[in-house]
Parts: structure tokens; C-alpha cells; sequence
């Protein structure tokens, strides 16, 4: 546990697993594996070994036992071995055999049902048809006419007592005929269907039923015209007859059937509260399911002290996301609770339904929200900043060391290949700048002959080699292409990194010595720059091996910063040294003398962050070598070291800025108070809403947590330095007290009471730092 | 090959063409232990599936904002119970799944009563069956023979499971029985019937070897459900049982109200899916392992979070020290118990003696030893007694048994007549003259060889020496050894290639200790898929009782009367 909060040991890559030493490439870890681990062969040995490590490692990872499933268990289980497949691990399966009966199923509904909503649809298209025109205007032997036209009539002798109560019909218990199915019964059994019903059941089944309607529709509308024609003349009878201006008389079966049909649909549209803030909370889930793994993302990268994202935005991601937890919180509640305070109270199976609801909701938020790491402070991000600039830096000069030797080695791999592809001219392993007349060294195409406009040496060699790939390919060297593609590879990884270092290298001078010192020390450094060359130019006389170098190279690249001078000589010293002959010392020193006052104004930014890289390409690769002629190969080294040497002022003052920008941010921050806190102490926390009693719960008054939002530290005393800095831990206090306050929640969630103890204890601790600090402030 | 997750896969199918909203899930009393060993309550309700309710539960309300999800078996009283409940619908939509193979005229019956048309879907889904472990499923009958003969209810259940089996494994299986089980031979000949009426569901993608049922009989070992367990699955099984993956841990003395059933799936508990096969000496230092892990992140009583270093590594290690908490307060419960009975009843000793009756041949020490721990007021008496039925079943036809003397001296311990009787009711079930193989010395060459070579090493660990017979048949299976003339094939076609895809089924029950058996060869032989299955798991108390259930007992005073009778049928 303790290892692997010390981020120190948290090491990864390509580590050797014998002696853990930190390789930079395939490539390297595999040469460091031949020299140095070839005496220790035993591959059962080695595996086993690595196994174990890996086993260790995964058990402090993921804090559990219990996999020595990997080795048979020491009380003979020999059954336990590997090359058969554990059940768990079978290769996925389709959905198994299914048959669906839905077909035969509608068939036979179909058979049963159709009588029944045949029945139904007759009724309310001739409903259509009586109440298509309006009736109130319409004279009532005309109305009389279109209702007889709708359904037949049955006639009157056919049927001498009503069929539903038996009674005789005579001149005072008259007959009544239903206008939807044409039948007989006596006023007692008559019922009435209203305009206002029949309007919603007809408009309903429009839709539905349009198809059927349609070619009954047709002579209706004839119909209609032609009593238009009629009925202005007979209006005055009309008031004589009793009539139904806005109701439709029915018999009771009919009127049953489409009461019904009404229940159906009234079914269909009505939603109770329930679902409406189910499908609310459904809609928050999604937002969340949205949101979180974005703001995850962020917080990550920003506790790992990475500048991709802003502090601000990732906080402005935290709030939003917590209201909307608050929101699912807020909603499951209500859903919780609804209706229990009804008189009937409700079913308990509804009351089973939204405890389940509620407790699924609370299950989200558990799962959500605890993955929702907390975000650093403005102060913790500043060192999380400078501690990763750090590792980075360490991890840098460990694998620069190893890329070295491993380049070296490549080199001389594969500098034999190509000797040996080539024409078989066995070059020096040294690597001497390839002969330029020779047909089969390629040769840098035009666009790297550009250099001088290209800053950065590492892009340099990646034209060059894209275009000995293109070459090579050209020539059908497969072999050749492949090794150079490698080679590409390795330096585009290597640009990459070079590029975030870039980055890292921007805020790092931002915490360096004041400007003056560095003029101080630019001064200082310009006059031994001086003496120097001059021993430099006495020392390139005497060409040495570059083994030499390269073993006297590893200590000053350790410190690149502190000893960028020697280094420089160095560099230069490896320059000249592999071409006694064809560089002369005299031609070398002019171009270092000219190039740092050519380049010295040029993009400080990038000759900086080259430094490093410089130093590693002209002394490593083959192909830089070549370049040794061109002035500006020579100028960039000295250029970058120049920059090294004096951090001009140009630099600092670019990167002001950069730091006024952080200023801001942090007095942006400062006014708008406590990002973490704010949205929650006004706003009453859903997680405090919980009945259980608490001692010191947040809203209870004289409570010094209350205080936050009215009287808000950061505002008053923003300006006073040591005293923000207390304010900080201030915030972080107030943020660890939510985290505590969630996890309260949350284990109440689960009933886990003695953990609510100890975490309330917890709680109330820390209101007591938070207000001793806020009276000591004060 | 998996049943687990084909059980699953019908689950998940059903719950999301279903549609989004809040849904309703309505089982029968064996579709709901079916879904429960596959699906953990926090899992379906993350799939809107609030509600799980019984069909022939009265006392529903009607909630038309819910979606049903039906999950029956299709039996009379499910239909009869689905047939109300669409007649009054409670929910707006239904989705109906049988989990086999329902009748034409029972659909036709049910959409005549859908009058309101409720109905969205009716389909059959094949998990008509518990699935235990990817490998390993069961029917959860207790007691599916009578006498020697099958129960004609459990055969027709049994059938409908195995043919559910094949279904949603898609497998069209050749079939292959123990001769010597007449149940053996019938079940194949149902499934067989079922695959030919049924032939247009089992048209399956034809595989290079067609997989391979194979029909096993309880009585063919009755030795392996008799004996104690010490890997953590099978033991927790047999001391403590395990009843769809819940332990019941009321009877544990001092137990805490939260901690009286335990539920132990290998699905979703990572601790339980490392360590159920692993041996109960394993598992005690994983546990302390886990334990000492937990104190670590254990928030204590008096630690103060003082510094905010402190406040930020609590906070950091809270979600996964309250993900741990629960798990290690179950295991460490349960392998406490465990270790209680272990030494309350001797275990260890008895284990070791048991041991030495099932693998070895020395019938004067074993005799010695079983005399000698009965003796012993710490063994249980039924302990006691399943010693002198390994002894019965080992030593039946020795010329110097001395059975009589055991049970005298059974008695004497004062051990109840039930468990007297069934030591002659177990010989009944499982003696030699029901056996088809041998169970206890090796037939060939390279099994002599084996056990000698076994007898010169010595044995490396004394509990765990029994090798179930199962592991011998399905060697010899996997090799394509394994005789015909003891396990024929149904119909005439048979395997010419080693067969790949293996299901095996154990009437009468299988146990925890031949899954074991089945995950190690799944795991050694590559290539070759075995899932077990059995009408039920046993450990040594279910199996006495499915004996017992057989009936077998009665007749054991009638010995030579049953022996003759068995002989007229061989």
C-alpha cells in the first residue's frame, strides 16, 4: 500500500525483469536482456521469476489474494496446470435456441378479438357519421333521415316489449331506437351518449380507423349536402319534437362498449406523477452517464499534474455533475415518497416500486459518484506540476542513460546490416558518415537540405529518414526499409516526448532563479563559454574514441542544467572527433563562434527544449554525421546551449504571461468563493436531507460550516499571501468534509451504522480544525 | 459451452426488447430461483426492472405504468395463472417467455383470453434450468427414482431440462448411457425423442464432431457424495449447504442479523471465484490475507483524521475498503464456521480415515481406524456412520467383513436406528452388484501402474486423495477409450473422432467435488469443452436422503431376494 502511494516507485515501461532497471525500447530492454542476463539462460528460471513478480505486483495492484491459482497449490494439486482452458474464459456464445409463438398467438387473438373490435369500430364510425353535421341546425325529420340512413331501424312491430326490462310497449312506454346499432327499448333503458363523448371517442379512432372510414365517408357527405339544402326550411318544427341537440341516444350494450373504449384510452394518456419523475430521473442518469467520464478524464489528468486541461473548467465539470447527482437524489426521493401521506395509503407493492426506484437511484449515485475523484487544489496542482516535472525529468535522465547505449547499439546493428546489404564494405562501427557518392547510401532528398529553417533537429532526422525509406524502398531493400522504419519510429516516439517536455519545460522556468541572477550568471557564463572553445578547439585536435565520450557524456546529461557548457564541449567534442580528417577544427569553430549570434534571436521556446536532444542526436546518430558540414546542423547545438547558458530575458518575459494568466485564474477563483463548497451550502445538500439525526449537521445554525458562503474568507483577504495559503487548506477542508459527508450518506445507504460512527467522528473533527483555523484567521 | 451465461443471455434478451421504462419481472417459483443464480438484484435493477413478482402471487396491484416481463415455466398452473391475469390485466404491455416448450393448444388458449390486447410477445427461452457454475448445472430435484426406476414426473422434468440444456447450448448431441442404470438408458431415450419431435429447433450449425451426452447413474459411485470436502466450494457445500448459491448461516452460533444467509456467487464475488476450488488450508491464509488487507483501510475507532494528508488517503481508500468490508465479513464468517466444525467434529481425522477406505485396500488398517474413531465421543454420530457405510461399500464382498461388528458397534455409540438402516440402504443403492465398472480396483495396465507407482511415492496429501470415478470415465471418454459395451450409444450411429463438446449427466445427483473433476480436465485438455450436470448437487446429507427417498431400504432386510433379482436382469 505504502509503495504504491510513493509515486516514486510507481515504475513503468520497458523494465527489465531481473534487475528492474528502466529500458527505454523494445529494442534496449531486449540488448540490455543479451549482455547482461545471458549468463543466467534459464528460461523456466526467468519465467518463473517474472511470473512472480508480475503475481506480487498484481496483488499489491489490486489488494487481493488468492490468484495462486498460477502455481499448482503446494499440497499436490497437480491437476492445476496450464493448456486447457478455464470454463470462465470459453469463447463466447450466440443467444441460445429460441422459438417465438406470436405469429400463432395473433392469429388466434385475432380469431377471438375481431368480433369484439369490429363491434366497437362499427359503433363509433356510424358515432362519425351522427355527429358529422351539426345537429343543432338541422331539422328534425331531417335528422331523423340520416340517423335511419346510418344503421336500419328495426321496425316497430317486430318488437312489442323492450328486450332489456321486458316491459310492454304502448302509447305512454313508447319505443326508442338506438341510433348506433338500431334496435328497440324503452325510455328507462334508453341511455344518452353526449356530443363532448363522442367526439373524443370518434377524433381518437380517426387515426386508427381512417380506413375504414374513408369509403363510408363519401356518401355521408352527400347526404350532407343535400340536407344543407332542406333543412333551413323545416327548422321551426323541430322545437316541437323532442330533441337531442348534443346527445345521442343509444341502447345500454352499445353505450357499455364504447364506455369501454373510452377506459382504454383514457389509460393510454393518462401518466401518473410517478412516471413523469421516473423518466426525469432517467433523463439525469443519462446526463451523468454523459458527463462523469469527461470530468474523470480531466481530474486525472490534472492530479497528475498534466496541463491539458484547466483547473477551472474540470471544477466548473465537478459542480454541474454534482447537481445533477443532487438532482437523481432530489427526484428518487420525491418518487420515495410519494403518496405515502395519502389517506388510503398507497399498495405496498407501489411502495416496494419506489423504494426500488429510489434504492437503484441511490446505487448509481454510490457507484458514480464515489468514482468521481476529487480535484486538486490551486496550491496542490502548483506542486503536483512541479513534483511531475520532476519524476518526468529523473525518468528522462534514467532513459536518456539507456538510450545511449541502446542507440549505440542499434547503430552498430544496424550499420552492419546495411554494410552487409550493401555493397559489403565493412564500415567503421563508429558509424562514419556515409559515403555520399555511394549509390546505396541514401541520401537526405531535397527537403531535408531545409534544415536551416528547421528548428528542431529531431523533425530534421525524421525527413531524412523518411526519405532513406522512400529511397530504400525505391531500391526493393525490404530489409533495410525495415530497420529504418524502426528507426523512425523510435525518433518519432522520441519528438513526442520532446514535445511534452516542451511543455513541462515552459512551467518549470517559471519557478527559476530571478532574472537578475540569471543575467548575473549569463555573464558569467558568456566568458567561460569563451575559454571554452578556446579549450575546445585545443582539444579537437587530439580526435578520442567515442566510447570515451559517450561514458563521460552520462554524468553531464544527469544535470544538463547546472553543466550546460561542458556539455556543449562535449557535444562539439563528439562532432569533430569521429572526422579528423575531413572537418578541419578550423572550419568547426567559426561556424560555433557565427551561429549563436545568428540564432540568437531566434524562437527561445523551441532552441531550448532541443538541448537535451541535441546533445544525444549529434553524437548518436549515423546520419546526423553527415551533416556535420552543413553550418546549421552546427549552429543549432551551440544555439540551444546558448539558450541554456543565459535564460534571456526573453524568456522569462514570455513566460509571465503565463504566470499572470494563473494569477488571474486564481483571483477569478478566490471571488467566486469555494467551487467545491458553494453549489452545496446553499443550496440545502440532498445528502444532509436524510432524517437521521447527526450531531453538528451541516444547516443547524452556529454550525461554523454555515459561515462559508455568507462570509466568504477568500474575498476579504485575497491580497495577504501566507494567510490564502491557509485559506487553501481551508478549502480542502471544506471538501474533504463533502467527500466525508457523501460516504456518511453512503453508508447509511447500506446500514452499515458503525461506519457512520466513525465517519460522523470524522465529520465533526474536522468542523472542529475548520473552525479553530477560521478563528485563527479571524 | 457456458450455462451460466447462456442463462444470462436469455435474461438480458428478454429485459431489452422490453423496451426502455420501468418494467416488472413475473416469475414462478422455479424461474425464480433460475434467474437469481444469474442475475444479482443491483444488476437487473440498473436494467429498470424494479418489481419481481410471483404469478400466482394474489395479491398484485394493478400498475398500468409498468411493463411485464414473464418468465414462466409452462406448466397447467402457469397457464392457467397467465390466462387470469391477461383476462384482468394488471401491467399495460406483457412480454410472456416459457422457459420450454409449450403447447400449440395452451397458446391458443392464452390468446383467446387477451382480449385487451396486452400481449407483445410470446416466446420460448431454454433456461429451464439452474445454472451453478459455467460448468456446472443442476435441476434441483431431490429424489428423482423410485426403487431403481425413474419417478415419472421427475423424468418428464428432468427430460424438459436436459433438452432445455441442449437448446441453449445449441447442441444436437449423440447420446451414450451407463448400461448398467436402467434410468440411465430411459432419460436418453426421452431426450431422444424430444430432439426427433422437436427436430426442426434442434437444427443446429453442424459441427466437424457432433458434441456428446452421456447419461451417468448416482449408483455407479455412490462413494464420492460420501465423503467429506476440503476445497472451500465443495466443503462449504457439505457442512454448511449450499442452496442456490445462498448459504444459510442462522445456525451459526452468535451470527449477526445481516449475516444469517450469505449468498456465495462466483459471478459477482471475486474472493469466492479464486478461491472455490482452492483447499481450505489455501484459503485460510488468503482469508488472513484478506483480512490483514481490510484492517489496513479500516477506518479506526480512534484514528483522527488530523492532518489533511490523512483526510485525503481515507477518502481515497473509502469506495474500496466499503466494496471489502462486505466480502470479508461474509468469508470470514463462513470459513470461520467452517473451521469450527472442523474441529468440533474431528474432521480432519475422520477426513484422513475416509480417505483411506475410498483409495486404498487395506482392510485390515482401515477396519482398525474405523473402529477406532468410533470410539471417539467427538465424532458425530453421523460421521460415525457414513465411516461404516465406506466401509460397507468398499468391503462388501471381503472374505473378512466385518460389518456386523460396526453397526453393533454403531449401535453401542448410540447412533440412531435411521442412520443404522441407511447403512445397508446405501449399499442397497450403490453395492457392487449394482455397479457396472469397478469402482475400487483398477481394471488396465496403466492404472495398476498408477496406483502402484501411487503406493511407492506416497501420497502427498491425505485429505485429498479420491479421484472421483467420474474423472476415470470422462479420461477414457476424452480419449476415446471409454467401452462400449458399458457405455453405449443410443441409436445407431456412433463417434468415430474423440468427442469435443462433452455433456455429461448424473441421475441422481452430481456433487461439488466431480465439478471440481470437470474444471480440472476442462482446463488440462485443450480442445475438449465438459459441462456436468446432475438432477440435483448433492453433498453426504442430500444424498443419504435421496437414497432414503428411493426406497430402497425397505427392501435391504430381503438381501438375497434383491440379489437374485438383480441377477434375473442382468
Amino acid at each position: 500500500m505504502s509503495s504504491l502511494d510513493d509515486p516514486g516507485e510507481v515504475r513503468e515501461g520497458f523494465l527489465c525483469p531481473l534487475c528492474l532497471k528502466d529500458l527505454q525500447s523494445f529494442y534496449q530492454l531486449q540488448s540490455h536482456y543479451e549482455d547482461e542476463h545471458s549468463e543466467d539462460r534459464d528460461v523456466k528460471g526467468q519465467i518463473k521469476n517474472l511470473v512472480q513478480k508480475a503475481r506480487k505486483a498484481k496483488n499489491k495492484l489490486l489488494k487481493r489474494e488468492g490468484d495462486d491459482r498460477v502455481e499448482p497449490g503446494a499440497q499436490g494439486y497437480e491437476s492445476f496446470s496450464y493448456g486447457g482452458v478455464d470454463p470462465y474464459m470459453w469463447e463466447p456464445q450466440e443467444l441460445g435456441a429460441v422459438r417465438s409463438h406470436l405469429s400463432d398467438f395473433k392469429k388466434h387473438r385475432a380469431a377471438r378479438i375481431d368480433h369484439y373490435v369490429v363491434e366497437v369500430n362499427k359503433l363509433i364510425i356510424r358515432l362519425e357519421k351522427l355527429t358529422a353535421f351539426d345537429r343543432a341546425n338541422t331539422e328534425t325529420s331531417k335528422i331523423r333521415a340520416i340517423e335511419k340512413s346510418v344503421v336500419p331501424w328495426v321496425s316497430d312491430q317486430d318488437v312489442p316489449f323492450c328486450p332489456d326490462c321486458g316491459n310492454k310497449f304502448s302509447i305512454r312506454n313508447r319505443r326508442h331506437h338506438c341510433r348506433l346499432c338500431g334496435s328497440i327499448m324503452c325510455k328507462k333503458c334508453m341511455e344518452l351518449i353526449g356530443l363532448p363523448l363522442a367526439n373524443k371517442l370518434t377524433s381518437a379512432s380517426k387515426d386508427s380507423l381512417s380506413t375504414h372510414t374513408s369509403p363510408n365517408q363519401s356518401p355521408n357527405s352527400v347526404h350532407g349536402s343535400r340536407r344543407g339544402s332542406i333543412s333551413s326550411m323545416s327548422s321551426v318544427s323541430s322545437v316541437l319534437d323532442e330533441k337531442d341537440d348534443d346527445r345521442i341516444r343509444c341502447c345500454l350494450h352499445c353505450k357499455d362498449k364504447l364506455l369501454k373504449r373510452e377506459q382504454q384510452m383514457d389509460e393510454k394518456e393518462h401518466t401518473p406523477d410517478i412516471v413523469k419523475l421516473y423518466e426525469k430521473l432517467r433523463l439525469c442518469m443519462e446526463k451523468v452517464d454523459q458527463k462523469a467520464p469527461e470530468y474523470i478524464r480531466m481530474a486525472a489528468s490534472l492530479n497528475a499534474g498534466e496541463t491539458t486541461y484547466s483547473l477551472e473548467h474540470a471544477n466548473d465539470l465537478r459542480v454541474e455533475v454534482q447537481k445533477v447527482y443532487e438532482l437523481i437524489d432530489a427526484l428518487s426521493k420525491k418518487i420515495l415518497t410519494l403518496g405515502l401521506n395519502q389517506d388510503p395509503s398507497p399498495h405496498p407493492n407501489t411502495v416496494r416500486l419506489q423504494r426500488m426506484i429510489r434504492y437503484s437511484a441511490t446505487l448509481f449515485v454510490q457507484e458514480k459518484l464515489l468514482g468521481l475523484m476529487s480535484l486538486p487544489t490551486k496550491e496542490q496542482f502548483e506542486e503536483l506540476k512541479k513534483k511531475r516535472k520532476q519524476d518526468l525529468e529523473q525518468k528522462r535522465t534514467m532513459e536518456r542513460q539507456a538510450a545511449l547505449e541502446s542507440r549505440r547499439k542499434l547503430e552498430e546493428r544496424q550499420s552492419g546490416l546495411a554494410s552487409r546489404a550493401a555493397n559489403g564494405e565493412v564500415r567503421s562501427l563508429r558509424g562514419i558518415p556515409a559515403p555520399l557518392r555511394k549509390a546505396e547510401g541514401w541520401l537526405p532528398l531535397s527537403e531535408g537540405q531545409g534544415q536551416s529553417e528547421d528548428p528542431d533537429p529531431l523533425l530534421q532526422q525524421i525527413y531524412n529518414i523518411t526519405s532513406f525509406i522512400r529511397q530504400a524502398k525505391a531500391a526493393g531493400r525490404t530489409d533495410e526499409v525495415r530497420t529504418l522504419q524502426e528507426n523512425l519510429r523510435q525518433l518519432q516516439d522520441e519528438y513526442d516526448q520532446q514535445q511534452t517536455e516542451k511543455a513541462i519545460e515552459l512551467s518549470r522556468r517559471q519557478a527559476e532563479e530571478e532574472e537578475l541572477q540569471r543575467e548575473q550568471l549569463q555573464m558569467l557564463r558568456k566568458r567561460e563559454l569563451e575559454r571554452e572553445q578556446e579549450q575546445f578547439l585545443a582539444a579537437s585536435v587530439h580526435p578520442r574514441t567515442r566510447a570515451l565520450d559517450l561514458r563521460e557524456v552520462v554524468p553531464f546529461q544527469l544535470e544538463p542544467s547546472r553543466a550546460p557548457h561542458s556539455d556543449l564541449a562535449y557535444a562539439l567534442d563528439q562532432d569533430s572527433s569521429p572526422v579528423p580528417g575531413s572537418a578541419a577544427p578550423g572550419t568547426l569553430s567559426p561556424g560555433c563562434t557565427l551561429a549563436p549570434i545568428r540564432l540568437w534571436s531566434g524562437p527561445p521556446a523551441l532552441s531550448q527544449s532541443t538541448v537535451p536532444q541535441q546533445s544525444k542526436k549529434t553524437s548518436l546518430n549515423p546520419f546526423d554525421e553527415e551533416d556535420l558540414s552543413s553550418p546549421a546542423e552546427d549552429a543549432a547545438s551551440p544555439a540551444a546551449t546558448e539558450t541554456l547558458l543565459s535564460p534571456s530575458a526573453a524568456v522569462t518575459r514570455e513566460y509571465n504571461p503565463f504566470e499572470e494568466d494563473a494569477e488571474e485564474e486564481e483571483a477569478a477563483e478566490l471571488g467566486a468563493g469555494n467551487p467545491f463548497t458553494d453549489p452545496n451550502s446553499p443550496a440545502p445538500n440532498p445528502f444532509d436531507e436524510d432524517d437521521h439525526p447527526r450531531p453538528a449537521s451541516p444547516p443547524a445554525p452556529g454550525n461554523p460550516f454555515e459561515e462559508c458562503p455568507c462570509t466568504n474568507p477568500f474575498e476579504v483577504d485575497s491580497d495577504s499571501g501566507t494567510e490564502a495559503e491557509e485559506h487553501i487548506e481551508e478549502e480542502l477542508l471544506l471538501q474533504q468534509i463533502d467527500n466525508i459527508k457523501a460516504y456518511i450518506f453512503d453508508a447509511k445507504q447500506c446500514g452499515r451504522m458503525d461506519e457512520v460512527e466513525v465517519l460522523t467522528e470524522n465529520l465533526r473533527e474536522l468542523k472542529c480544525t475548520l473552525a479553530k483555523q477560521k478563528g485563527g484567521s479571524n | 459451452m457456458n450455462v451460466v451465461f447462456a442463462v444470462k443471455q436469455y435474461i438480458s434478451k428478454m429485459i431489452e426488447d422490453s423496451g426502455p421504462g420501468m418494467k416488472v419481472l413475473l416469475m414462478d417459483k422455479e424461474t425464480t430461483g433460475i434467474v437469481s443464480m444469474v442475475y444479482t438484484q443491483s444488476e437487473i435493477l440498473q436494467k429498470e426492472v424494479y418489481l419481481f413478482e410471483r404469478i400466482d402471487s394474489q395479491n398484485r396491484e394493478v400498475m398500468k405504468h409498468l411493463k411485464a416481463i414473464c418468465f414462466l415455466r409452462p406448466t397447467k398452473e402457469n397457464v392457467d395463472y397467465l390466462i387470469q391475469e391477461l383476462r384482468r390485466p394488471k401491467y399495460s404491455i406483457y412480454f410472456i417467455y416459457f422457459s420450454n416448450v409449450i403447447s400449440k393448444s395452451d397458446v391458443k388458449s392464452l390468446a383467446e383470453a387477451d382480449e385487451q390486447e396486452v400481449v407483445a410477445e410470446v416466446q420460448e427461452f431454454y433456461g429451464d434450468y439452474i445454472a451453478v457454475n459455467p460448468h456446472l448445472f443442476s435441476l434441483n430435484i431431490l429424489g428423482c427414482c423410485q426403487g431403481r426406476n425413474w419417478d415419472p414426473a421427475q423424468l418428464s422434468r428432468t427430460t424438459q431440462g436436459l433438452t432445455a440444456l441442449l437448446l441453449s447450448l445449441k447442441k444436437c448431441p449423440m447420446i451414450r448411457y451407463q448400461l448398467s442404470s436402467e434410468a440411465a438408458k430411459r432419460l436418453g431415450e426421452c431426450v431422444k425423442q424430444v430432439i426427433s419431435k422437436e427436430y426442426e429447433l434442434f437444427e443446429f450449425r453442424r459441427t466437424e464432431v457432433p458434441p456428446l451426452l452421456l447419461i451417468l447413474d448416482r449408483c455407479d459411485d455412490a462413494i464420492t457424495p460420501l465423503l467429506n470436502q476440503w476445497t472451500y466450494q465443495a466443503m462449504v457445500h457439505e457442512l454448511l449447504g449450499i442452496n442456490n448459491n445462498r448459504i444459510d448461516l442462522s445456525r451459526v452460533p452468535g451470527i449477526s442479523k445481516d449475516l444469517r444467509e450469505v449468498v456465495l456467487s462466483a459471478e459477482n464475488d471475486e474472493f469466492y471465484a479464486n478461491n472455490m476450488y482452492l483447499n481450505f488450508a489455501e484459503i485460510g491464509s488468503n482469508i488472513k490475507n484478506l483480512m490483514e488487507d481490510f484492517q489496513k483501510k479500516k477506518p479506526k475507532e480512534q484514528q483522527k483524521l488530523e492532518s489533511i494528508a490523512d483526510m485525503k488517503a481515507f477518502v481515497e481508500n473509502y469506495p474500496q475498503f466499503k466494496k471489502m468490508s462486505g466480502t470479508v465479513s461474509k468469508h470470514v464468517t463462513v470459513v470461520g464456521e467452517l473451521s469450527r466444525l472442523v474441529s468440533e467434529r474431528n474432521l480432519l481425522e475422520v477426513s484422513e480415515v475416509e480417505q483411506e477406505l475410498a483409495c486404498q485396500n487395506d482392510h485390515s488398517s482401515a477396519l482398525q481406524n474405523v473402529k477406532r474413531l468410533l470410539q471417539n465421543p467427538k465424532v458425530t454420530e453421523f460421521d460415525a456412520a457414513r465411516l461404516v457405510m465406506l466401509y460397507a461399500l468398499h468391503y462388501e464382498r471381503h472374505s473378512s467383513n466385518s460389518l456386523p461388528g460396526l453397526l453393533v458397534d454403531l449401535r453401542s455409540k448410540g447412533v440412531s436406528e435411521k442412520y443404522r438402516k441407511l447403512v445397508s440402504a446405501v449399499v442397497e443403492y450403490g453395492g457392487k452388484r449394482v455397479r457396472g465398472s469397478d469402482l475400487f480396483s483398477p481394471k488396465d495396465a496403466v492404472a495398476i501402474t498408477k496406483q502402484f507407482l501411487k503406493g511407492l511415492k506416497g501420497v502427498e496429501n491425505v485429505y485429498t486423495q479420491h479421484q472421483p470415478f467420474l474423472h476415470e470415465t470422462l479420461d477414457h471418454l476424452i480419449k476415446g477409450k471409454l467401452k462400449e459395451n458399458l457405455y453405449p450409444y443410443l441409436g445407431p450411429s456412433t463417434l468415430r473422432d474423440r468427442p469435443q463438446d462433452i455433456i455429461v449427466f448424473v441421475i441422481g445427483g452430481a456433487t461439488y467435488e466431480e465439478a471440481l473433476t470437470v474444471y480440472n480436465l476442462n482446463r488440462t485438455t485443450p480442445g475438449v469443452r465438459i459441462v456436468l450436470g446432475g438432477t440435483t448437487i448433492h453433498n453426504t446429507k442430500s444424498f443419504l436422503e435421496e437414497v432414503l427417498a428411493s426406497g430402497l431400504h425397505s427392501r435391504s432386510r430381503e438381501s438375497t431376494q434383491a440379489t437374485s433379482r438383480s441377477a434375473s436382469r442382468r
